[in-house]
């Protein structure tokens, strides 16, 4: 969440304390996660009502809070916002459910990535990232669900083509159009606009 | 003298956890430098860390052939690529942002909030996502194979490639051909009869 309100009013004092206590924050809601899941049927029941899910909507909301009231360091926010949610999703959970949340989470931040950049090369950086988190499920399910038939490598080696050929069009493209318009900012390229 | 057989020690539990954790947090912490750097270059730099640790998880994941050709393609490749690329294309686009800025702060308050709200978005759409995608891994029960990865999984890949899955594994090699060809097309460097500065652009032209 970008607040350009509130930025210039802030020192840097009470950004970094409000970065401080934004991680104070998350540490503790992954704190009642790992109490609750090392407890003896804490996990069932914290699925039962959706524990972790609200955590993690009120991990989001203190961060975009304290963002936009108090100014705190947009990155590191979501830094901790990311990990955070990480942690509280994935203990107490078997490797593969860990794995599948890794690659939502890294598919999620390209996505975003893809749709927040101005520059064209970062938005070809991003759908990288997102080819390369469809890349570990593939591989996961090779791993836990048919390893001895290890198709999911197969399909993992058609996406590496794939995504090779299209890095390769993509900049092509960009470079293109950066000749002709001199400029590689996404709210500029009107040539397919009607 | 005593060799650590990676393959065991990937496949206890704890070990395998730590590590994973250990690559999971350097992923996500640089694939969000990433994608929120103000420097296009040190993002495009970063992105290499970002392979680098995904490499790192198909090690993990028993995929030795995989993880080596994701160095090969992604973290030297497809990132000198785009490396080339933004030093050929040369952004300016922290002036903008800049000037954005200081039309933003002169307005009022309410439109501020608004305009917040707008930037916001693709977080929202990003933040859903996520939570239903992970909503729909943590109630499906999945039927998992207690079974570990053969050693001869390279060769069970290579097998396979060349019988069952010939047809597609030629057609990517046609694609690859096609991109290669049209890829030398694109950014190919046209006759400009002024070659300092770019054409005017259709931009100026139809506003």
């Amino acid at each position: 969440m970008e607040a350009t309100s509130s930025v210039e009013t802030r020192s840097d004092f009470t950004r970094f304390i409000a970065t401080f206590i934004y991680a104070v924050i998350v540490a503790a809601g992954v704190a009642i996660v790992f109490a609750k899941t090392t407890s003896p049927g804490g996990a069932r029941q914290m699925m039962s009502i959706d524990l972790d899910i609200w955590l993690f909507a009120g991990i989001t909301v203190a961060g975009i809070a304290l963002r936009y009231f108090f100014a705190a360091y947009s990155e590191a926010v979501k830094v901790i916002a990311c990990l955070g949610g990480f942690l509280i999703f994935t203990i107490g959970h078997d490797p593969m459910t860990r794995y599948l949340t890794l690659s939502a989470l890294l598919f999620a931040i390209g996505m975003y990535g893809m749709v927040k950049s101005r520059n064209a090369v970062r938005v070809l950086m991003s759908i990288e990232l997102m080819l390369n988190a469809v890349n570990i499920n593939l591989i996961t399910f090779a791993r836990y669900v048919d390893p001895a038939g290890v198709k999911g490598h197969l399909f993992a080696i058609f996406i590496l083509t794939v995504a090779a050929a299209e890095a390769a069009v993509g900049l092509a493209i960009v470079l293109s159009i950066y000749r002709n318009l001199a400029t590689v900012d996404m709210d500029r390229f009107n040539l397919l606009r009607w | 003298m005593e060799f650590v057989n990676v393959q065991e020690l990937v496949s206890t539990g704890v070990a395998e956890a730590l590590a994973f954790y250990f690559i999971a947090a350097l992923a996500i912490t640089l694939s969000i430098g990433v994608i929120s750097d103000k420097n296009v270059i040190r993002a495009g730099f970063l992105l290499i860390g970002v392979f680098g640790g995904i490499s790192g998880l198909f090690f993990l994941l028993q995929a030795q052939f995989i993880a080596l050709a994701q160095v090969m393609i992604y973290a030297v490749g497809i990132t000198l690529v785009v490396v080339i690329a933004l030093m050929l294309t040369n952004p300016r686009l922290q002036n903008e942002e800049a000037e954005e800025e200081a039309i933003a702060s002169s307005e009022p308050a309410l439109l501020k909030f608004l305009d917040s709200i707008r930037n916001g978005f693709p977080g929202l759409v990003a933040w859903i996502a996520f939570v239903t995608v992970y909503m729909a891994i943590r109630s499906e029960h999945w039927e998992q194979s207690t079974q570990t990865i053969g050693e001869d999984n390279i060769a069970v890949i290579g097998r396979a490639l060349t019988t069952d899955y010939s047809l597609p594994f030629e057609f990517a090699s046609v694609l690859l051909l096609a991109a290669l060809i049209g890829a030398i097309m694109l950014a190919k460097a046209e006759k400009v009869e002024d070659t300092d500065t770019p054409r005017e652009g259709i931009e100026s032209g139809s506003n």
